[in-house]
């Protein structure tokens, strides 16, 4: 009793410092109800940093542990040196990105991944061990993860992507419709046009291939099939469609048709434009990119679509790029189909990737390391898992925070970036749903000349509960 | 003793950890050699202020101070010039600028400015005293400790190898002799900086430090920003006048708990600052280039006397607190009767505030010109109404939470 008026009094006398007794601590400390940190959620929010070491990575470690965050930390030796840089109670598992049996135990428990691993040479062998095949296996592994759990609540994964068609086999192209049609009726016209014609089969190499020409004005060809989604899966819980297709470069027409399925009269149709490359490629169109032919018509509804198209037309068709002299005659086409599945719906990303904008880099090595990185970039968009791809310019080791930030699609971006704003970008963008499958540069403001100016400011130096991320996301384009 | 602790300082230096830091080790032993003598000689005569302990008529403070400062400057000047000759000659990887080292990580400041230092991106390392419970908290939030005690001179070095700017925002607990840290310790490695080449030295200080020379810690304080300000390498001094996060152990939760809350009938008034607010100013100011060699003071939106922090507490808390007031005279005899008795000097010293309360002093600043040199918005800055509101709804909701659940009686903590 003596000891405790005794403190207070002494007390008194002091007034810049107090004694923090332990329990205040959790007040003031890791409880944080007021700390500017705290991020809510947190606790229950596992995050695996692949490249924990790396020089965004370790500023994202520490951020992440700063609110409150669980944090596995990859690593590929746990040295001592390497468990000196990493805060004490990071996880550390060890793997290496390359050898996919490695990162099973990696993903375990984990919610999100923030991938800011980078190879350390521009050897072609290393870049797409880490830039490419690395960030496939983590995603993969990630997948896999998912669907176990999924398995074992005895349902499917909210992450996984809903196969409508895979093209392997004669039968599979059973019930896809060739059907061809104008949009006005020339009759003069007609009878000196060279008609049209289209087939869908399955070809000697196993490729489900549609090809044909269309020679008549107006005219179109069309494949078509009544979706039979497996039973409780409805499309309202997807967010768009996935095609892994090949051909020679045309451009498609996409048509959805949507209604009460009892009466398809009462359908409306909805188009969004797909455009392919020759070879292969996987077009991304998400349902919001659907446009309702009749312009009166509501929005589409994932949930009401009964009946899939893929058109062709000659019309607005771009000559593909190739060699000189080759002549290409833009109203025949051939398309490859490998599958059409449903891409997941959710609010938050899952996967953050950090990649590169290629500035900064030296230019006899700029197109590997583009490619790899670009090339991984491909396999973690069409994983189905919610992704968000920071493109950062050339790096800098400095504080963040000090400068505004440009965010920018379409590879523009000039000036370079701390590594420390980086990190605070992913951070911010784990729960934000404006950054769920996008991709986007950014790097520092510059003073353009007067009426050069080619960006928005769309950030500002953050100051408490600055939340920049938001605004300047909302303005990209999704699904990127 | 203090001579003990100044031979102790040119052997470190004079065989460094990492050579490439360091000029050539002839030249260390010469200059400290210099320093030891004048830096003995200013601690033996700061040592005399205190032994005497008469009540200070402030001239007789400020000449003892110029006779401080100048003597050591001299040491140190000469020290200066073949220093940084010995710097830009010495080969080695340079320094990173975001390598800091901060002392005192562990203090209610402390601990702000490592949180807002990890987050913004640097390398933090934190002087820390070994002990047998370590903060642990710190590695938590990936920042480096290194064990190292200011009153042991001779374990400060090596902690000093790679870091760019020193930010020093220690203070000697309230149970032990001020002087051991606050200024044999600072003192030691503030010349180690020096010697060591640190690009930015941060020191916190207490506002009005110079106007209350009969106060210890304040006159120490003082003391020290003279001595940073004559040892010629870059420094910002950050004067504070009162957190607020002291305010919640000293005032709200006792308010909380029902139990008695010891206030003063003083009339001074201090600007409570919030400790994050204070952290975050700090690092704007360290990288602005403008703010070299300047002394800052950073006040809070507003200064309060004891009597409205408890009533305001009161209030946002929503019952009437149990307040014990002391009159400051009492704490004033209690502070001349503990003088008399050598073994409680220490509690004499620590009560010395007294005279600050006394005084009708107010503990704040016009922040206008601060705010424009940072580039800060003041709405920015968080009042001490927002700042206990914050604490008081997070409390009572959590305190809501729990009643259901437990008999548990302390929630507040």
């Amino acid at each position: 009793m003596f000891d405790e008026v005794w403190r207070k009094f002494s007390g008194l006398g002091q007034f810049s410092r107090t004694r923090i007794d332990e329990s205040l601590d959790n007040v003031l400390i890791r409880e944080v109800p007021m700390c500017e940190f705290t991020v809510p959620g947190a606790q229950n929010t596992r995050v695996l940093v692949v490249g924990a070491t790396s020089r965004i990575g370790r500023i994202v470690v520490r951020k992440l542990m700063l609110r409150g965050y669980n944090v596995k930390a990859l690593v590929r030796k746990a040295d001592q040196d390497v468990i000196d840089m990493l805060p004490r109670s990071v996880e550390i598992v060890i793997g290496d990105v390359g050898e996919s049996s490695t990162l099973n135990a990696a993903v375990e428990g984990c919610n999100k991944i923030i991938y800011c691993a980078t190879a350390r040479s521009t050897i072609t062998g290393d870049l797409n061990r880490v830039d490419y095949q690395g960030v496939y296996n983590v995603s993969k592994a990630f997948q896999d993860y998912n669907n176990k759990l999924a398995q074992l609540r005895a349902g499917k994964s909210s992450k996984s992507k809903l196969l409508l068609a895979k093209f392997k086999s004669e039968e599979s192209l059973n019930g896809w419709e060739v059907r061809q049609g104008t949009y006005f009726q020339d009759v003069i016209a007609a009878k000196y046009d060279g008609g049209m014609d289209a087939k869908f089969e399955f070809t000697e190499t196993g490729n489900a291939v549609f090809s044909g020409y269309v020679f008549t004005r107006g005219g179109y060809v069309e494949l078509s099939k009544k979706l039979s989604l497996p039973l409780g899966s409805t499309l309202d819980r997807y967010d768009g469609l996935l095609l892994s297709v090949g051909g020679n470069g045309r451009s498609f027409v996409l048509i959805l048709e949507a209604g009460p399925t009892a009466d398809t009269a009462e359908s409306k149709t909805y188009f969004a434009r797909m455009s392919t490359k020759v070879g292969f490629c996987r077009a991304r169109i998400p349902f919001s990119s659907f446009r309702p032919v009749k312009p009166d018509d509501p929005p589409l509804d994932p949930f009401l679509v009964h009946t899939l198209t893929i058109r062709f037309e000659p019309r607005r068709q771009r000559p593909v790029e190739g060699p000189a002299g080759s002549k290409q005659d833009l109203r025949s086409f051939k398309l490859i189909i490998e599958y059409i599945k449903a891409l997941p719906t959710g609010e938050e990303t899952d996967f953050i990737l950090v990649s590169c904008t290629g500035s900064g880099i030296e230019p006899n090595r700029r197109e590997q390391v583009l490619k790899a990185k670009k090339a991984g970039e491909d396999s973690l968009r069409r994983s189905g898992l919610g992704y968000t791809i920071v493109r950062p310019g050339p790096l800098q080791e400095e504080p963040g925070g000090q400068r505004a930030l440009i965010f920018d699609q379409g590879n523009r971006i000039s000036q370079g970036i701390s590594c420390a704003d980086v990190a605070d970008i992913c951070v911010k963008a784990l729960h934000d749903s404006t950054a769920r499958n996008k991709s986007f540069d950014v790097c520092y403001e510059y003073m353009a000349e007067q009426g050069k100016e080619l960006y928005e400011l769309v950030a500002h130096l953050p100051d408490k509960a600055n939340n920049y991320l938001t605004p300047a996301l909302s303005v990209l384009e999704k699904n990127t | 003793m203090a001579s003990s602790r100044c031979t102790a300082l040119p052997t470190q230096l004079a065989t460094p950890p990492r050579r490439h830091l360091h000029g050539p080790s002839s030249s260390t032993t010469t200059t400290t050699a210099t320093r030891s003598s004048s830096s003995s000689s200013s601690s033996l005569s700061w040592r005399r202020t205190l032994a005497h302990d008469n009540f200070v008529a402030s001239a007789a403070v400020s000449s003892l101070l110029s006779v401080t400062s100048s003597s050591s400057s001299q040491g140190i000047i000469r020290c200066t010039t073949e220093r940084t000759v010995a710097t830009n000659l010495a080969p080695g990887t340079p320094v990173r600028p975001t390598s800091i080292l901060v002392v005192g990580a562990t203090g209610t400041l402390g601990r702000q400015i490592v949180r807002r230092a990890l987050d913004e991106g640097y390398d933090v390392r934190c002087l820390v005293r070994p002990r047998p419970a370590p903060a642990d908290f710190l590695r938590d939030w990936g920042a480096t400790v290194v064990n190292a005690d200011l009153s042991k001179p001779e374990t400060i070095p090596a902690t000093l190898v790679g870091i760019h700017t020193v930010i020093d925002c220690a203070t000697g607990r309230p149970e032990e002799p001020i002087k051991t840290v606050d200024w044999e310790g600072k003192v030691a490695l503030i010349q180690c900086a020096k010697a060591m080449g640190i690009q930015k030295y941060v020191f916190f200080s207490i506002h009005n430090c110079d106007r209350h020379p009969e106060v210890p810690l304040m006159e120490i304080k003082y003391c020290t920003e003279k001595f940073i300000q004559d040892a010629g390498l870059p420094y910002i001094i950050i004067r504070l006048c009162g957190f607020m996060q002291g305010l919640i152990g000293q005032y709200a939760v006792p308010i909380l708990e029902d139990k008695a809350v010891w206030g003063t009938d003083a009339p001074t008034r201090i600007a409570y600052m919030d400790t994050q607010d204070i952290a975050r100013l700090t690092f704007i100011g360290l990288r602005n280039e403008k703010i070299n060699k300047k002394l800052l003071t950073f006040a809070g939106p507003r200064a309060w006397t004891t009597q409205e922090v408890i009533t305001l507490c009161e209030r946002l808390a929503g019952q009437d607190a149990n307040v014990t007031t002391v009159p400051v005279s009492v704490l004033k005899l209690t502070r001349q009767l503990t003088r008399l008795f050598e073994w409680t000097s220490d509690v004499a010293d620590r009560l010395a505030f007294s005279e600050v309360l006394t005084s009708d002093t107010v503990f704040s600043a016009p922040m206008t010109e601060t705010y424009s040199l940072l580039g800060v918005d003041q709405k920015d800055i968080i009042t001490l109404e927002k700042y206990l509101q914050d604490y008081f709804t997070n409390i009572l909701k959590k305190l809501k939470d729990l009643k259901a659940q437990s008999k548990q009686s302390d929630f507040y903590i």
